[in-house]
C-alpha cells in the first residue's frame, strides 16, 4: 500500500510537533524516520497508523483519503518500543489475539488459527515459546513477538516505533538484518522510527530526516551521507568537526589551508565548513595543517585520531579517521606532530549550525 | 596439620564479617525502639478495642450473642447493610472504572477538576454529605415537593441510605486504579485496537487483566467503608427501627439503651466483617505478585 502525507500537522498546545508534513511512501518502500528526540518522528508514525488525527493535512491509502479512518480499519501493525506485549497471555495467545478479536463470520476456525500462529512463530524463529508468557523471554525474542503479532492480521503496512532502541549491540544488529529479510520476503510497506543514523542507514532503503516537525531531506541512505541538504543533516548523520572558515586579505581559509576555490563560498557571510572524520589525511608534518597527536584508538578496521592543530583551541581538536593500513605505515603516536590535510568539505552558513545545535 | 589451620584461617574473616552491621540498619537500638514504639501503639488503639468488641460481645454468654444477632431489628440492620453494600459497590466499581479509564486514557478539558471532585468525599466530612442529600430530597429540599407529589421516599428511607453510602465510597476503586492504570500506559489499548479489536474487546481482553488486582482492591476497601459508614447515613436514615437501620446505626441505638452486650454483639459481627475484608485484602497482596498470569508457572520453567 502506497502512503501520501499532504501538508500534515499537529500542535501540542503551541507546539508544533509536525509542520506542514509532505511525504509519499510507495507501495513496498522501507522508509526510515530519523531524527533527534522531539523532531516529531514517533508523532508523524503515529498519525499515519490513526493514533493521533492531524490538525490539518491529509494521510491518504493508495490514493484514498484515509485521514479519519479508524485505526482498525487501517490495515497497520503496529510495533511499539517497550514491545506492549499482553502480559497475561502467552506468546500463542498475543498473535493469535488479531484474528481471534475477528467479528464471527470473517473470524478464521480455530484450526487455521492455530496453523497460522504456528508459522508465524516459525517465521520469528520462536516455535518453541508458544506456551510461554512474555515475562519469560529475552528482549530480543520479545521484539520478535511483537512483530509477529502484527503480522498475523497481514497489515498492508508496518509501522515500528523505535523497534531495537532497548536492545543490546548484537541482537540489534542480528534484527536488523532479519527485519530487512522479512521486508524484502513479505513486500509490505514498512516505516520505522530511529534517532539512530546508522540503524537508518543499515535497515532503510529511503531515510526521511526530520528536524522540529519538518522534513530537512528525503533520499537514499547513501545520498544523504555524502550529500547532506543542510548543516543539521550533515551533523545528525554521522560525526563531524566543525571549522570557522576566516578571511584573509580576501581569500577563505579554514586554519592554514586557502579554500578560495570552493564555488559555495559566499564573501563576507559567516560561514561553517563541516568535515567528516573520514575526509581527513593524515600526513607528513611539512605536508599540511601542523598537529600533534593527542589520542589514538584503535577501533577494529579503522583508528581514530584526536589532533591538536596549530592555532585551534585545545578544547576543540579535530578526529581524523583512518584505516588501519594507512596507521600501520604511518605508525602515529600519541606526542607525535603530523600534518593534516582535508580531502573533501561542506560550506554552510555559521548560524545554521548553529540552529542544528540548538535542535540537537 | 596444616589443613585444620587452613581452615581457622579462612574462619576467622568469615564470623568477623557475619558480626559485622548491615550500614543500611542503623543500631540495634534504634531498630528495637522504632518497631517497639509501632507495635506497642498498634496493640493499645488497635488490637486492644478490638478485643474489648468481642469480650463484651461474649460476655452474657453464647445464647445472648446469638439472641440479640437473631433478634428481629437487628436482623433487618444485617440485611440492610448487606442490601446497601450490594448496590453501592457495584455502582462504585462502574464509576470507578469509567472515571479512571477516562482520566488515564483520553486528554479533555476539565480533566484535573475530575481528578479533584474525585477526593471530594474524602475531604468532606459524611455528616455534611449526609445534610446535602436532606436538603436536595428532604420533604423542604430542592426535589422535595416533587418527590411528595409522586410518593417517592429518598431521605429516612432506603434509597437515601444508599446515595449516601454511594457518596462517601465513591473514590475507593476510581482512587486505587488511576496509578495503576497511569502507569501501564496506552500502548496495550493502542496495539490492541492496531490488531482490530473493537473498545469493548480491547477492554474485556487487554486492560481488564491488566487492572483487576488493582480493581479487586479497590473494592474491598469501598466495601469495607460501605458497611462500615455511620456519619453520612446516620443523617439521611431517620433511624427507623427495622426498616432504615443499618448495623453501625443499630449498635448505636443498643449502646444508648444501655443494652451493652447486644451492642457488642452487633459490633462484632461488623469487625468481624472488617476482619474478612482485611483478610481478602491481604491474600490479594500475597497472592498478587504469583498470580500475574504465567510468573508462577516463568519461575517453575527457570528451576527446571
Amino acid at each position: 500500500m502506497s502512503i501520501t502525507l499532504r501538508g500534515v500537522t499537529k500542535q501540542f498546545g503551541e507546539f508544533a510537533a509536525v509542520d506542514d508534513v509532505n511525504l509519499d511512501i510507495p507501495s513496498g518502500a522501507l522508509l526510515a524516520l530519523l531524527g533527534p528526540s522531539g523532531c516529531g518522528k514517533t508523532t508523524l508514525l503515529r498519525i499515519i497508523a490513526g493514533l493521533e488525527t492531524p490538525e490539518s493535512g491529509q494521510v491518504l491509502f493508495d490514493g484514498r483519503d484515509a485521514t479519519s479512518w479508524p485505526i482498525r480499519d487501517r490495515k497497520v501493525g503496529f510495533v511499539f518500543q517497550n514491545y506492549a506485549l499482553f502480559r497475561h497471555m502467552t506468546v500463542f495467545e498475543n498473535i493469535a489475539f488479531g484474528l481471534k478479536v475477528k467479528a464471527r463470520r470473517e473470524r478464521p476456525p480455530a484450526a487455521a488459527i492455530r496453523r497460522k500462529v504456528q508459522s508465524l512463530l516459525e517465521l520469528v524463529q520462536l516455535d518453541w515459546a508458544g506456551e510461554r508468557y512474555p515475562a519469560q523471554l529475552s528482549g530480543g525474542q520479545k521484539q520478535r513477538v511483537a512483530l509477529a503479532r502484527a503480522l498475523a492480521v497481514d497489515p498492508e503496512v508496518l509501522l515500528l516505533d523505535e523497534p531495537f532502541g532497548a536492545l543490546d549491540a548484537q541482537v540489534r544488529h542480528e534484527l536488523r538484518r532479519w527485519l530487512r529479510r522479512l521486508h524484502t520476503e513479505l513486500h509490505f510497506t514498512s516505516i520505522f522510527v530511529t534517532h539512530d543514523q546508522q540503524e537508518a542507514i543499515e535497515v532503510a532503503d529511503t531515510i526521511v530526516v526530520l528536524n522540529r516537525g519538518r522534513i530537512e531531506q528525503t533520499g537514499i541512505p547513501g545520498e544523504v551521507y555524502d550529500l547532506p541538504r543542510s548543516a543539521y543533516v550533515h551533523r545528525f548523520l554521522g560525526q563531524v568537526n566543525e571549522l570557522r572558515v576566516e578571511w584573509r586579505e580576501g581569500r577563505a581559509y579554514l586554519g592554514p589551508v586557502d579554500i578560495s576555490s570552493d564555488p559555495a563560498l559566499q564573501p563576507g557571510a559567516g560561514l561553517v565548513a563541516l568535515i567528516r572524520p573520514h575526509e581527513i589525511d593524515v600526513v607528513d608534518e611539512s605536508a599540511g595543517w601542523r598537529a600533534t597527536v593527542r589520542d589514538v584508538r584503535v577501533i577494529g578496521p579503522i583508528v581514530r585520531l584526536e589532533l591538536g592543530a596549530e592555532g585551534r583551541p585545545p578544547s576543540e581538536p579535530l578526529e581524523a579517521e583512518i584505516s588501519r593500513e594507512r596507521f600501520d605505515i604511518g605508525r602515529f603516536h600519541v606526542g607525535q606532530n603530523v600534518g593534516v590535510r582535508f580531502r573533501r568539505w561542506q560550506i554552510y552558513p555559521a548560524d545554521a549550525v548553529l540552529v542544528s545545535d540548538a535542535a540537537a | 596439620m596444616e589443613v585444620p589451620a587452613i581452615a581457622a584461617a579462612y574462619e576467622v574473616p568469615v564470623s568477623r564479617s557475619l558480626r559485622r552491621r548491615d550500614p543500611r540498619q542503623g543500631t540495634r537500638w534504634g531498630r528495637f525502639v522504632l518497631i517497639g514504639v509501632a507495635l506497642a501503639f498498634l496493640a493499645a488503639f488497635v488490637l486492644l478495642p478490638l478485643l474489648v468488641v468481642f469480650a463484651q460481645a461474649f460476655s452474657k454468654g453464647i445464647g445472648v450473642y446469638l439472641a440479640a444477632l437473631s433478634e428481629p431489628s437487628a436482623w433487618s440492620a444485617i440485611k440492610l447493610t448487606l442490601t446497601v453494600a450490594a448496590i453501592a459497590v457495584p455502582m462504585n466499581l462502574l464509576f470507578g472504572v469509567v472515571s479512571a479509564w477516562a482520566i488515564t486514557k483520553f486528554q479533555f478539558r476539565g480533566k484535573s477538576a475530575l481528578v479533584t471532585l474525585i477526593d471530594l468525599p474524602f475531604a468532606v466530612s459524611p455528616v455534611i454529605a449526609g445534610l446535602t442529600y436532606i436538603l436536595l430530597f428532604g420533604a423542604r429540599g430542592w426535589f422535595g415537593p416533587y418527590l411528595q407529589a409522586h410518593d417517592i421516599r429518598v431521605v429516612f428511607a432506603v434509597p437515601g441510605i444508599v446515595l449516601a453510602t454511594i457518596f462517601v465510597t465513591f473514590p475507593f476503586v476510581a482512587r486505587e486504579l488511576i496509578p495503576v492504570m497511569q502507569a501501564q500506559g496506552k500502548h496495550d489499548e493502542e496495539t490492541a485496537l492496531s490488531l482490530g479489536a473493537g473498545g469493548w474487546q480491547v477492554f474485556w481482553h487487554v486492560t481488564l487483566p491488566n487492572i483487576r488486582w488493582g480493581l479487586l482492591y479497590g473494592v474491598l476497601l469501598c466495601n469495607a467503608r460501605a458497611m462500615g459508614e455511620f456519619g453520612a447515613v446516620s443523617v439521611v436514615s431517620g433511624h427507623i427501627r427495622g426498616l432504615t437501620n443499618t448495623m453501625p446505626l443499630h449498635v448505636e441505638i443498643l449502646y444508648n439503651e444501655y443494652n451493652y452486650a447486644a451492642a457488642f454483639a452487633v459490633a462484632s459481627l461488623l469487625a468481624f466483617l472488617a476482619l474478612l475484608t482485611l483478610a481478602g485484602k491481604s491474600l490479594l497482596e500475597w497472592r498478587q505478585p504469583e498470580l500475574k498470569h504465567g510468573t508462577r508457572r516463568a519461575r517453575a520453567d527457570l528451576e527446571k
